[in-house]
């Protein structure tokens, strides 16, 4: 037990470094010298002096691995380089932009997740055959929106016809709200997916007739036994809709005018502003990561089961 | 479309089994070959040319004229809808087709010959999952630069990972089974193992996925367009045509609304036919 856990922590730290380097040097290897390009672009409205202070910063005139090197050491000083637009150091950006996106984030995977378990509950145990089909319907639905079509419905709805929400305005949590609705409908699509599947194996299994003839309500046995064990696989996928949600920022911010990190890639990427894209995608990344590994750690933990199935698994391995 | 043809007979099942279709099927087919003859003839249906403006006509709604509308410089939005099929389709098939080829390609050597092969295609699988596939395009295309091809580029190269995984679960399934193996001892050589033996019969899914995933890849490359990364204006692209009405959802909702009903049912569509071959061949 304590060796896998021990493995899988070294897997992570593994690709979190490869991330960092494939990332460092398609950024910044692969079509020439982005870099050194921005400084001397004629439209940055940087001086000249701040300009020759951020090509000695990123060492410019040593070769690309020395430049790798330096930006590696940086990074445990939590040091992540200076915008290539504005000189302002990344991580004080990043460090400004971050709550707006956590906020947005958070809100959207409790809507999310509400969402998928309503979808669910009614795909599985709808009392009627039709409704139970429509149900399960909606998930391929959700991810046939783009986000940013849901994004503008929303907005045009209840922000310009309603008037509930101001379009330009933070009204703090409405305008989260309004602005988590659309990124949360494809994240809950594969929620529901996973919580149909969890929820009608436990359906299946044979401890519920015991229950039933225990004499316990439907309810009770729905909402009391088959909820718990049937909802355990979404686990699993907490990770990958952390990192929807972040990388679905990038729309929803450009959208709803909010300033989270998704907007800061946005213009990072208008105006090739390589230190804070490649900031954004390792923060993004190592979040995935470390969620991926603490549910890994976690699931034999919650379900006894999944930890007795890999350690037979492993001996003979 | 290309899905459909490249699909070959189900050779794996023993039943030939026909396939039923249901009536709810037959739309979705119905809609793709109008997105196919959208794409080859764009000219026979389009009413106007896509970027034939006419300033006394901005923004007008929908009327037997212009069904669409027209936008805010009076170009027809049916036409313009009709022309941007090819780029957005053309983008997702290149993506598609990228992901399809390199992910088989990688899990069929991981997984066929293990060990360190295995490791090193792992970890790259494994990294290229740790980044969300909309930063992972992003990240692409700001080092390609932007435009339809390098976002149909960087869409592909974000999906390598997804193909790439599942090949290799499936090609672990097949690999030691006992014709294999017995074909192996007869004297047969990697390649003929390899594309006579294991890759058809590893292939069903992988097929049913490169379906779903065009579906995906739609949607991804529409959105780099929406953000402006994509197909650059004046070109139609759908993504792009929704982020040029955005300005005007209050005045003509149609400019958002008719690109964003072509995109959806397109993708409703494509994941019925991934439905529908999963069927066939799964």
């Amino acid at each position: 037990m304590l060796n896998t856990t021990l493995h899988r922590i070294a897997q992570s730290i593994v690709v979190i470094v490869l991330a960092y380097t494939a990332v460092f040097f398609v950024l910044n290897v692969l079509p020439g010298d982005p870099i050194e390009q921005q400084i001397s672009n004629p439209e940055n409205p940087i001086s000249e002096e701040d300009a020759q202070v951020l090509r000695d910063y990123y060492r410019l005139s040593e070769p690309a691995i020395v430049q790798f090197g330096v930006s590696v050491q940086r990074l445990f000083t939590g040091d992540l380089g200076y915008s290539l637009n504005s000189g302002q150091p990344v991580s004080e950006l990043l460090a400004h932009a971050l709550p707006s996106t956590f906020a947005l984030a958070g809100v959207a995977f409790v809507l999310a997740a509400a969402l998928g378990l309503i979808i669910a509950l009614a795909a599985v145990f709808a009392p009627w055959p039709a409704a139970r089909e429509v149900a399960r319907s909606v998930p391929p639905a959700f991810l046939s929106i783009p986000v940013f079509v849901t994004g503008l419905i929303a907005l045009q709805l209840f922000s310009f016809s309603l008037g509930w929400v101001s379009a330009v305005r933070d009204e703090g949590l409405g305008s989260t709200l309004l602005a988590a609705i659309p990124l949360a409908l494809p994240v809950a699509a594969p929620i529901a997916q996973v919580l149909i599947q969890g929820l009608s194996n436990a359906a299946g299994q044979p401890y519920v007739e015991v229950l039933r003839a225990k004499g316990l309500s439907e309810n009770r046995i729905v909402f009391g036994h088959l909820l718990k064990n049937g909802s355990i696989p979404t686990v699993t996928i907490v990770a990958i809709t952390v990192g929807e949600l972040l990388a679905g920022s990038v729309i929803t911010e450009t959208i709803f005018n909010r300033t989270g990190i998704g907007y800061l890639t946005e213009t990072a990427v208008r105006n090739q502003d390589t230190p804070i894209i490649q900031a954004v995608v390792i923060t993004v990344s190592v979040t995935f990561v470390l969620i991926n590994l603490i549910v890994d750690v976690l699931y034999p933990l919650i379900d006894p089961r999944i930890g007795k199935v890999t350690k037979s698994e492993v001996v003979p391995a | 479309m290309t899905v459909v043809e490249a699909l070959p007979a189900p050779q794996t099942s023993r039943i030939p089994q026909r396939l039923r279709l249901n009536v709810w099927d037959v739309p979705p087919i119905l809609f793709l070959l109008l997105v196919a003859a959208m794409i080859i003839a764009p000219g026979a249906i389009a009413p106007y040319d896509p970027l034939q403006e006419n300033p006394a006509l901005p923004l007008a709604g929908p009327s037997p004229a212009h069904p669409f509308g027209t936008d805010y410089i009076g170009r027809d939005l049916l036409s313009r809808v009709v022309a941007g099929t090819a780029a957005t389709i053309a983008g997702s098939f290149i993506a598609v087709i990228i992901g399809l080829v390199a992910g088989t390609i990688l899990g069929l050597l991981a997984a066929y010959f293990g060990r360190a092969t295995d490791s090193i295609i792992s970890r790259i699988i494994d990294v290229l999952l740790s980044i969300p596939t909309l930063l992972l395009s992003i990240t692409i295309i700001v080092a390609l630069g932007f435009g339809t091809v390098n976002a149909a580029i960087a869409v592909g190269v974000s999906s390598i990972a997804v193909f790439a995984r599942l090949a290799r679960s499936e090609v672990l399934a097949t690999r030691n089974l006992p014709f294999v193996e017995a074909s192996e001892h007869l004297g047969a050589g990697h390649l003929t193992l390899l594309f006579r033996h294991v890759l058809p019969n590893s292939y069903s899914a992988v097929l049913s996925l490169a379906a779903l995933q065009f579906g995906t890849a739609i949607l991804a490359i529409a959105s780099l367009s929406f953000l402006g990364y994509g197909a650059q204006p004046p070109d139609p692209e759908w993504g792009l045509l929704i982020s040029e009405g955005r300005n005007y959802i209050n005045s003509a909702p149609g400019l958002v609304y008719f690109p964003a009903v072509a995109i959806v049912l397109t993708v409703m569509s494509l994941s019925r036919l991934a439905h529908l071959i999963r069927k066939k061949v799964g």
